[in-house]
């Protein structure tokens, strides 16, 4: 792989009126990785993924794509880039088939066959004489996936590719993604869904309310991720409360019911330990996983990012 | 559904650009668009249906519209009704067959959502915006020589080439009248053009298709307005519908281009400071929604 990161911002900045919508963002991706950017809606994935395409003018900060810059490059700064922000849009009016073409079109044209190609590749052979207005949000999502391929990308940018897809189009999308991935392609794949990164990405940046709040690999940030959180119905919350205290578990009372969180031994040990004592145990569930506990710690907004406990930024590079 | 990932061809890090598309790829991108709309095509079959249609009815009236110019001579001769269709288009049909494609074909992007679609391709803004504003340019103009051919046709086949009685009551050839009817028409060009910028000018702007193509035919009423109303003769020569009424000297016994020149330089004028604000409006636009 060529030592031009694939993305590199440093200090990117991007203010609406009193809102900083991308506060100092800095994020390096190589070539050749899966990279994640996650955050809840209104972290500014998206206002940098539009600075990245050239939609927006970052107020400060550099970035460099490929090597290349909008200042200095102009359109010439998306060779070898391609994607999609937010859903994906076409001509309603015209054919999946059509709009490849024109959209092919305004990057010096592609073959039947390379159309045919790429329509295989997102499995929407057979619907490309269809009208796009037609289309379910999934096969949109796909046709957008597959525009993004006609430009035989280096750099693959998607933005919640799975975002509003039934569970067996997420997990179709998923398989897309790391597929192409594993092609060789780089991919920085924008998200609000950990699992979905988790699954997918090697490195992730957690952004919330325009600021990083994490930078790092996904294995760093694993490492530090909180144990296993269970929420747990009794017949008797109180007792059950105290006997996971005693076990030197973490626990929250909930409205109905209690959250504990410690190593899976001790959970074991405490389900063992209530049915001893009489203690029914009506409902026992894994509340998020570890990783998305850390998630929503790191990113919702009465927590604060840089309380010690939570200053968790992965290694530098 | 299974999807498959097929290895995609990796360009080199430092391999030459191929040829790089510009306003050529991302003209043809808007004129094979333009061609697959209704309503461009509808538009262009009522430009061709209607002339014959009007001239017809207007034939066959036993009372001429007198009160029109060239109303009271369209039984005479043939090249009265293309005359008297100019004068009637001047009012509000040319600002609204103007309007129709270049008021909508950039909020047509908006209102599509498809601004970044675009954008995230190897053209720039500035390639996209000289593609549009040469498509509804290049559309309107055909529409117009549609509109006039048919118009012009239809009275010298229904009606006849006897000469036409000029402005001053002079009797104008056959040959001069049908050079000096095509001369007429050929003078809305430049203000076409002008009404075209004004409808791009209002597309980039208000992102609102409807508005594009509704406002520059009220822009183009309230300048007639303006043109009828006592006392502003200086602002009059600044309007955008003056140069469609420049014509009328060219019929006059002692023919006079003066409104004609002016007529140029406003419709140029009108022209450059539309497109200016619409080129600079797109390119300074955060694409946020569309």
């Amino acid at each position: 792989m060529s030592d031009v990161l694939a993305v590199d911002a440093v200090g990117l900045t991007k203010t609406y009126g009193t809102l900083t919508a991308v506060d100092r963002l800095s994020l390096q991706v190589g070539q050749g990785e899966v990279y994640g950017v996650l955050g809840p809606n209104g972290a500014g994935k998206t206002t940098f993924l539009r600075m990245l395409f050239g939609l927006i003018r970052p107020d400060a900060g550099t970035l460099h794509i490929l090597g290349r810059t909008w200042d200095e490059h102009g359109i010439r700064a998306l060779d070898g880039v391609a994607g999609f922000i937010e859903s994906p849009k076409f001509y309603p009016g015209l054919t999946g088939r059509k709009n490849l073409q024109l959209l092919a079109g305004l990057d010096g044209g592609a073959g039947r066959s390379r159309i045919d190609e790429v329509l295989e590749t997102v499995d929407l052979r057979g619907r490309e004489r269809d009208k796009v207005g037609g289309y379910s949000f999934g096969m949109r999502q796909r046709l957008g996936v597959a525009a993004s391929l006609l430009r035989d990308p280096r750099l693959l940018v998607l933005d919640e590719p799975a975002n509003g897809l039934d569970p067996a189009g997420i997990r179709d999308m998923r398989a897309l993604v790391k597929r192409l991935a594993g092609s060789g392609l780089t991919v920085l794949l924008s998200s609000h869904d950990m699992a979905e990164v988790e699954e997918i990405c090697d490195d992730v940046t957690i952004m919330r309310t325009g600021a990083v709040v994490y930078h790092g690999s996904i294995a760093a940030l694993r490492a530090k991720a909180p144990e296993q959180a269970h929420e747990i119905h009794t017949t008797d919350d109180e007792r059950a409360a105290l006997l996971a205290r005693a076990a030197e578990l973490e626990v929250t009372r909930l409205d109905d019911g209690l959250a504990v969180r410690g190593p899976q031994p001790q959970i074991d040990a405490l389900v063992a330990q209530l049915i001893g004592e009489g203690i029914a145990l009506r409902r026992l569930t894994r509340r998020e996983t570890p990783l998305e506990a850390l998630f929503f710690m790191l990113t919702e907004p009465d927590t604060d990012p840089a309380a010690p406990e939570l200053a968790i930024t992965g290694a530098a590079r | 559904m299974t999807i498959t990932a097929t290895t995609t061809p990796q360009p080199t890090a430092t391999a030459p650009d191929k040829r790089r598309p510009g306003v050529g790829a991302a003209l043809r991108w808007e004129i094979v668009k333009l061609a697959a709309q209704i309503r461009s095509r509808a538009l262009l079959a009522v430009a061709l249906i209607i002339p014959p249609i009007v001239v017809a009815v207007l034939n066959g009236q036993q009372q001429p519209p007198s009160d029109t110019i060239y109303g009271r001579h369209v039984h005479d001769s043939g090249y009265a009704m293309p005359l008297l269709m100019l004068a009637w288009a001047a009012q509000w049909v040319l600002p609204l067959l103007a309007a129709v494609v270049a008021g909508d074909i950039f909020a047509a992007e908006d209102q599509h959502g498809t601004w970044k679609t675009l954008l995230t391709r190897s053209v720039s803004r500035t390639h996209i915006f000289w593609a549009k504003t040469l498509t509804a340019i290049g559309y309107n103009l055909l529409v117009l020589v549609v509109f006039a051919g048919g118009t012009i046709a239809a009275g010298m086949l229904i009606v006849g080439t006897q000469p036409l009685t000029g402005l001053t009551g002079q009797a104008i050839a056959s040959g001069t009248a049908l050079r000096l009817v095509v001369t007429a028409w050929a003078t809305t060009i430049a203000p076409i053009i002008g009404f075209t910028a004004l409808a791009l000018l209002l597309s980039v702007r208000t992102r609102n298709p409807a508005f594009g193509i509704a406002a520059p035919v009220v822009i183009g009423f309230v300048m007639q307005l303006l043109g009828s109303v006592t006392g502003l003769d200086l602002t009059r020569k600044f309007l955008l519908t003056t140069p469609l009424e420049a014509w009328h000297g060219l019929f006059a016994q002692h023919p006079f281009t003066g409104p004609l020149a002016t007529g140029l330089a406003v419709s140029a004028g009108w022209t450059i400071i539309c497109l200016a604000g619409a080129y600079l409006s797109l390119r300074r636009r955060d694409i946020t929604g569309g």
